[in-house]
């Protein structure tokens, strides 16, 4: 029997005692028990120690009666969701079944509201301004958030940093410098994605699961880049250019950001995949490496979403061309920055005095940036009406330099 | 065919940035933001803002594009710690998939299988508010302070995890979501128009109140699975609610000033709802299946009750406890009414 149960009659010495200590009003413990308390209740109460007042107030009365209407809740019940793949686990795509797997085209519940729940009257509108699922959907949300998480890595242990070694001073500086801008833009992209989410209705709950693993790989690759720059005897150098990031903080609307960007997370993935030409160590290769998986996923998003949201609203079509137009013009006067270029050329060619090999290397890399773009697009099913010359001229160059 | 883009001569005038080369040693816990806070690149009170996405320590371009307003001061947005709760975030990621034993799930008595995904509805609401929040915050923190911008993309991640393990919870077993069950309280979350506002009321008093809430999750949590799923989450909230107590504790100390307003915002939080912002649990649905959850059944409702009331008694101690550890001990003697009845 567990301690302050009674063991003579409903209310006993020890309950009485243990009343009296806490204040609790002379004769409270047998009224309980009178108005239909259990003395387990009592016991219960008498442990949570509560002020003569809450006590009388909850055992001095006739025992509170559940409603329980939520219980009858007309959602869909009796939902056992089953694991596709023992390794994945229990996935977002394994709930998304019945009802609860209904994305609609148009979500008109303004609340916070579980998608699948019962609304309840008089709630307040959250400021939500996208409700319709072509604007942000795909179907690959759900799992390229679960893979998201699955590949998870941390940069502090993840990563060989006792393996480091001294590195020729241009080296060094070039690979800061370059890392000095893409942890600027990596910070930066994903500041600008965190100020889009309280814009998506809870319709779309799998995709904002989606997106916060994305801010959350952008945030890892800021800080990624940041230690490595300050990690072998360099440091930081000059920012980034900001044109491309402040046409994305200039968008007017979720399809016009995701179009904007589309134009950079592509030319961004690209760089990282060859990343492993301008590493100098296992520890860079592994990082590019690990930042282009992670990019791989936002880029799927990318080409889906824009295909599906083209299928469901082909008038927005020219529209977008706009928009890749601002970001292209944007990324070919980035390419061009001194600060941008010249570490790549003096990673690619090796040194100072191999500058004209670099060049060629990175002219054979912009044009594979630019052919994957166009590449993405074409997945997406669009057609590019008129690449910014900037970026075209790189299609026109014979490929001379080496992979 | 034509020519490829013209190529300058090289200018290389970034090479000459770097008078201040820095080789930040690997800790135990590896290469962490503590260890590259050394030198030029640490964080500083008083570094000139450009409100450009420069990052603290990059050399500024002339040329750079102003982003919009950002906060001019460090102790504006700042939390001592800030950098390990970062590092720990990233350590202490889990997946929802797979760190739960679902298996463990087993049948349940009907009525306990609706309370849990009464309270599973609820907390999947909640939770996906609370990444909205400082997503909204994150275009306003300055590079200078990028530590603060980490976390809080961080605390976008774990958010998003719990929101989904709640989901995946009332799925799982035979049941589903039920009734809309935050009741009133949380736009005031979102509501906010400066960090401190948003960080007081979503890390210290709603996070706090929902973190009291899930340490109670070996009584809630009727199988191993439910209780796992409270102790991951609860592992999480201590990092949000560790931040938003020493951000608080950064202003006061910084500018104590701003005391009263402070106040003035717990104020309204607290006569709103029953306490706001964690989700109302006197709102029926939550209650009710609280209780039945805390007591061990429909008929045991009473008892439930009165461990209900411990759980209110929990939430408001450790609320004050967390203010008085931020410096404001004085919310004590002007809590709201609805908490006040649980403070002694």
């Amino acid at each position: 029997m567990a301690e302050g149960e009674p063991t003579e009659g409903p209310v006993t010495a020890e309950m009485r005692a243990a009343a009296q200590a806490l204040g609790w009003e002379e004769g409270l413990l047998e009224r309980a028990i009178e108005w239909g308390y259990s003395p387990r209740t009592v016991v219960s109460a008498l442990s949570t120690k509560l002020a003569p007042a809450q006590a009388k107030s909850f055992l001095d009365r006739e025992p509170l009666k559940p409603d329980l209407s939520w219980m009858d809740a007309p959602t869909e019940w009796g939902v056992r969701a089953e694991q596709a793949d023992s390794e994945m686990g229990l996935t977002v795509g394994d709930i998304m079944v019945g009802s609860y797997g209904e994305i609609p085209d148009l979500w008109t519940d303004r609340t916070e509201i579980a998608r699948g729940s019962n609304p309840q009257l008089g709630q307040e509108d959250m400021g939500y301004t996208i409700f319709e699922k072509a604007i942000v959907w795909t179907d690959s949300v759900a799992d390229l958030y679960e893979r998201a998480i699955r590949d998870r890595w941390a940069p502090a242990t993840d990563l060989g940093w006792r393996s480091l070694e001294v590195l020729p001073d241009d080296i060094e500086k070039a690979i800061c410098q370059v890392l000095t801008e893409h942890s600027e833009r990596a910070y930066a992209e994903s500041a600008v994605l965190g100020r889009w989410l309280p814009e998506i209705s809870y319709g779309f709950v799998e995709m904002k699961l989606f997106m916060s693993s994305v801010i959350y790989d952008l945030a890892r690759h800021a800080e990624a880049f940041r230690k490595r720059a300050l990690a072998n005897g360099g440091g930081l150098g000059l920012q980034a250019p900001t044109d491309l990031i402040r046409g994305a903080t200039e968008a007017r609307s979720y399809p016009e950001l995701m179009a904007y960007l589309f134009v950079q997370d592509s030319a961004f993935l690209t760089f990282f995949r060859h990343a492993g030409d301008i590493a100098q160590n296992q520890l860079e290769r592994d990082l590019y490496a690990l930042v282009a998986a992670d990019r791989e996923r936002l880029m799927q998003y990318q080409v889906e979403r824009l295909e599906s949201f083209l299928q469901a609203m082909p008038d927005r079509r020219e529209e977008q061309q706009r928009y890749l137009a601002k970001a292209e013009v944007r990324l070919a006067r980035e390419w061009n920055d001194p600060a941008v270029r010249e570490p790549l050329i003096l990673l690619l060619g090796g040194s100072r005095e191999n500058a004209a090999a670099g060049e060629a290397a990175l002219t054979a890399l912009r044009r594979r940036q630019v052919e994957e773009y166009l590449g993405h697009l074409d997945k997406a099913c669009f057609v590019r009406s008129h690449l910014h010359s900037g970026l075209a001229a790189y299609l026109e160059e014979p490929e001379t330099a080496p992979a | 065919m034509s020519a490829a883009p013209a190529t300058p001569e090289l200018d290389l005038s970034w090479l000459d940035l770097y008078d201040d080369p820095t080789s930040a040693e690997p800790t135990k816990k590896g290469l962490t933001l503590d260890a590259i806070d050394i030198g030029g690149y640490a964080s500083q009170e008083d570094l000139p803002r450009d409100m450009t996405p420069r990052l603290r320590g990059a050399t500024a371009r002339e040329n750079a594009h102003r982003m919009g307003l950002t906060y001019n001061t460090k102790h504006d947005v700042w939390a001592d710690q800030c950098r390990s709760l970062y590092e720990e975030a990233v350590q202490r990621q889990w997946s929802s998939a797979r760190d739960i034993p679902w298996d463990t799930l087993k049948e349940l008595p009907d009525e306990e299988e609706r309370a849990m995904c009464q309270v599973a509805t609820m907390l999947a609401e909640v939770e996906f508010i609370a990444g909205d929040v400082p997503g909204q915050w994150l275009p306003q923190i300055s590079g200078d302070e990028f530590e603060v911008g980490l976390f809080l993309m961080s605390q976008i991640m774990d958010e998003a995890r719990h929101t989904d393990v709640f989901r995946k919870r009332a799925l799982a077993n035979g049941g589903g979501l039920l009734q809309q069950g935050a009741g009133l309280g949380l736009r005031n979350l979102i509501e906010a128009q400066d960090f401190t506002e948003m960080s007081v009321l979503m890390h210290v008093q709603a996070e706090g109140f929902v973190q009291s809430m899930f340490r109670m999750g070996e009584l809630i949590g009727p199988t191993p699975a439910d209780k796992r799923i409270f102790r991951m989450a609860a592992q999480d909230e201590s990092r949000h609610l560790a931040f938003g107590v020493m951000h608080l504790k950064h202003v006061l100390a910084e500018t104590p000033e701003r005391r009263e307003e402070i106040h003035h915002y717990l104020d309204k939080a607290e006569d709103r709802s029953a306490g706001g912002g964690s989700g109302d649990v006197t709102f029926p649905p939550v209650f009710e299946s609280l209780c039945i959850l805390l007591g061990g059944g429909k008929d045991r409702f009473d008892e439930g009750v009165a461990k209900f009331l411990l759980l209110r008694r929990r939430q408001v101690k450790e609320y004050l406890h967390r203010l008085d550890v931020a410096g404001l001990g004085d919310r004590r003697e002007r809590l709201g009414s609805a908490l006040a009845q649980y403070a002694n």
